[in-house]
């Protein structure tokens, strides 16, 4: 926590890109005060008014605010995003913890089934894993978190083999350390900063595929506001009301580069080799 | 240098980005330019060319492949194709077709009634549909004759011979073909050279019975995303394209660079409601509530730019049955306030305040099945469920493939499924009023089941005087209106979108057939 808090006073880059994401954080948190109509409000009568006064992001196929869409569509991707990575973070973190702790079969089975998720193509299997479950945002997290733990597994792993062999791990063993003593004090704590780092970094790139579900009719469904179906459903009008696609794709994009600036800033703030060059 | 270098690394990445730009497009236009062989854009359902599996027919004539024995003309009569003329005995059970002595295939093999005959009693073999079309004594042939004995009179008989189902293939060969990749011989004016669901290669059939035969070969691409395919065409990709989306069709008004023939469809966009008892629909009150409910107007007019005619009666206005007068009488149009009311009356109340009305402490919920291959499903799956919520009608989408679509349909686990259906199968609606709603049919998933509607079907299936046959067509449309039983959205508008490298690709009503020998490159 100190390291974050020196690093917000010291490193600018991450001081400007910690607010741009609390700034995200609080225009989702805050849409429902933000918002000028209700998202999913069909006036049909007013179906597909272009960029005005009274609807600055004009309106869709029928007829609700975009503008409203879009900054509740934050709501619903952010979250999505954010359990998806926590639960990508959690999974594969404890999958590769208890393989290359225990090694042997543990490791064995861990690993084998790894190798087998990452055989597939990523988005390929989600679309299947997400095609067999049905189309909602809660699957799509699952399939992607089937999908994506495997990374976390091996990078957790090979961290913690690296750390296993430490002396001071040796000294808690001799000490009479049970094994979950050993795994949550001395090991997580030191393999914690490397996965923070590699999940914060994950978060541009996993919105892209949650989005990249949803736009494939996998993940939300209408009349859910959230950008990848909004971009789905503005495509049928690409040229007519290019609107419909342009306000979620602006979306997506200014989100998945602040959250990758982001990631690679809290990198430089708590990578322990930056301190030490320091 | 880091300067040198990065400005450098810029004028390379410019570079590579042009010469990518450069290598997309281009395309054919040498061929174009010849007018010897063109592209056309469509969507396609089916996997095989083999005519009797599924509606797979329906390609088949549509690329130009196949013919039968019987055409509709603009108005949907029967004329001559393969036949030139036809007879039907005093006893009204014998008919007998006289094929076109012209008439051969594109091996050159001559159409003959035996040939005729086999291949029609080839489809009731492997064909269940046929089977349920008309049920036969005998089908012979003899000469140049084709003579077909019917168990019962049936008045519809020559437009079912017009049905893709029927095409005519060349019996003596098909045991060598593989039907499914290569198609059935067959005697349309082109002949396919490869085929896919992707792509289908068609090229001239030399041996044309019924005039010269345009163009040299014509590529038919699958594009199925309606966007996709109007970009193809203003691109030049394809030279001429069916069913551009409503939205879209304002980008080919350049009449210097574009035709559009655009013509009233003979199709209903319709949900099927599941009505059986145990469903929430199996309640009238609840079906009218959810019918008043819907402004189908406005998403007609609006949403989907006045290029579909609102919906109500079961029948399209392009067709004589009455559409203007059952519209007026129709008891479930837009009106939320009696929707709200009926849904009281059946018990349906908001007790919890979350905006949906419940019974029991259960929400009225309904699952609306439909697939996005036709741009205005999705639009209206999607208007339903915004104006239902504001009577508190909960309506749950579910987005399916096509494929899955009519078991879906024959099994009923739905509340509503929309599909859009061509109502005129065999030149008469009569297939098309039997088979979602008479009791016992195959595809009645909905578990509609009315006696008087019953009654009307049966009589409709003997009586030969058109006259006639309109007032039982009307007044089963009325039963229909009655029990909100159906729900037509809208009858759309068709399209066929052409270059100026093409002339006279017109659209016909009947959506059987789109690539034609009078399609031809321009002058």
């Amino acid at each position: 926590m100190e390291t974050l808090v020196n690093g917000f006073k010291n490193n600018r880059a991450f001081a400007v890109t910690s607010i741009l994401v609390v700034l995200l954080l609080l225009v989702a948190v805050a849409a429902p005060v933000l918002a000028p109509y209700d998202p999913t409000q069909a006036t049909m009568k007013d179906a597909f008014l272009e960029p005005g006064a009274q609807h600055i992001f004009g309106t869709d196929k029928l007829g609700r605010d975009c503008f409203s869409r879009v900054l509740y569509g934050a709501r619903a991707s952010l979250s999505g995003v954010l359990f998806l990575v926590a639960s990508v973070f959690i999974v594969g973190t404890t999958m590769g913890v208890l393989s290359g702790y225990f090694g042997g079969k543990v490791d064995i089975v861990i690993m084998r089934i790894s190798d087998m998720m990452i055989s597939f193509p990523g988005m390929i299997l989600a679309i299947a894993v997400a095609g067999i479950m049905g189309g909602s945002l809660v699957n799509a997290v699952i399939a992607l978190t089937i999908v994506s733990w495997t990374k976390y597994a091996r990078l957790a792993r090979s961290l913690v083999l690296q750390i296993k062999r430490r002396d001071f791990v040796d000294a808690a063993i001799v000490n009479g350390g049970s094994s979950s003593h050993i795994l949550w004090v001395h090991i997580l704590p030191n393999i914690l900063p490397m996965m923070v780092v590699t999940a914060a970094a994950d978060i541009g790139a996993l919105m892209m595929e949650l989005a990249g579900l949803s736009f494939l009719g996998f993940g939300s469904q209408p009349p859910a506001p959230e950008w990848g179906l909004m971009l789905n459903e503005g495509r049928q009008q690409l040229q007519t009301a290019p609107w419909l696609m342009v306000f979620p794709g602006l979306a997506i994009f200014v989100t998945v580069v602040i959250f990758n600036l982001w990631g690679d800033n809290l990198r430089d703030v708590l990578d322990p080799r930056n301190n030490a060059i320091e | 240098m880091k300067k040198l270098f990065k400005a450098s690394a810029a004028a390379a990445m410019i570079g590579l980005l042009a010469f990518a730009a450069a290598g997309c497009g281009g395309g054919d236009k040498k061929a174009a330019e010849k007018k010897e062989v063109v592209k056309m854009g469509v969507t396609n359902f089916a996997d095989s060319l083999e005519t009797t599996d599924n509606y797979f027919g329906w390609v088949v004539m549509r690329y130009g492949l196949g013919e039968c024995l019987v055409k509709f003309d603009k108005k949907m009569n029967s004329t001559p194709w393969l036949a030139d003329k036809w007879t039907i005995s005093d006893d009204k059970l014998t008919w007998t077709f006289h094929i076109n002595d012209k008439a051969c295939f594109s091996n050159g093999n001559k159409l003959t009634g035996e040939i005729a005959a086999a291949s029609i009693l080839r489809t009731f073999e492997k064909a269940p549909r046929a089977q349920s079309m008309f049920e036969y004594e005998s089908i012979k042939g003899e000469g140049q004759n084709v003579i077909i004995k019917t168990k019962k009179p049936v008045p519809t008989l020559p437009g079912m011979l017009g049905d893709p189902l029927f095409i005519i293939v060349d019996t003596s060969t098909i045991k060598d073909r593989d039907t499914a990749k290569q198609g059935a011989i067959c005697t349309g004016p082109y002949a396919v050279k490869t085929y896919s669901k992707a792509k289908a290669e068609m090229v001239r059939n030399e041996h044309y019975w019924d005039g010269p035969v345009p163009f040299k070969a014509v590529d038919i691409l699958t594009i199925d995303d309606p966007n996709t395919r109007a970009m193809a065409l203003q691109k030049g990709e394809i030279d001429f394209a069916i069913n551009i989306a409503a939205g879209d069709l304002q980008l080919f008004k350049d009449k210097n660079k574009f035709n559009i023939s655009e013509i009233s469809s003979l199709r209903d966009v319709l949900a099927r409601l599941n009505v059986r008892p145990e469903r929430p629909l199996g309640d009238l009150k609840v079906r009218q509530a959810l019918l008043r409910s819907l402004d189908r107007v406005t998403y007609n007019k609006v949403l989907l730019k006045d290029t579909f005619v609102p919906g109500g009666p079961y029948l399209p206005p392009s067709v004589d049955y009455g559409y203007d007068e059952l519209y007026k009488q129709d008891p479930n149009q837009y009106n939320p306030e009696s929707a709200k009311k009926l849904l009281e009356e059946a018990g349906w109340k908001d007790t919890n305040g979350d905006g949906y009305v419940d019974k029991d402490g259960k929400n009225l919920e309904m699952d609306f099945i439909f697939y996005s291959g036709r741009a205005e499903l999705p639009l209206y799956a999607e208007a339903t469920q915004a104006d239902a919520k504001k009577v508190g009608i909960k309506v749950n989408l579910k987005n399916v493939d096509y494929n899955v679509l009519d078991g879906i349909g024959r099994r009923g686990e739905y509340d509503l499924c929309i599909s859009n259906i061509l109502c005129l199968q065999a030149g008469d609606p009569e297939v098309f009023m039997k088979q979602y709603l008479t009791t016992g049919q195959e595809q009645n998933g909905s578990g509609y089941s009315n006696p008087e509607y019953d009654a009307l079907s049966d009589k409709l299936s003997v009586e030969f005087d058109p006259a006639k046959r309109r007032e039982i067509i009307i007044a089963m449309q009325k039963v229909i209106l009655n029990d909100a039983a159906s729900l037509v959205f809208g009858h759309p508008q068709t399209n066929m979108v052409s270059s100026k490298v093409v002339a006279d690709a017109e659209i016909l009503p009947c959506d059987y057939y789109w690539l034609t020998k009078d399609i031809k490159p321009a002058q």
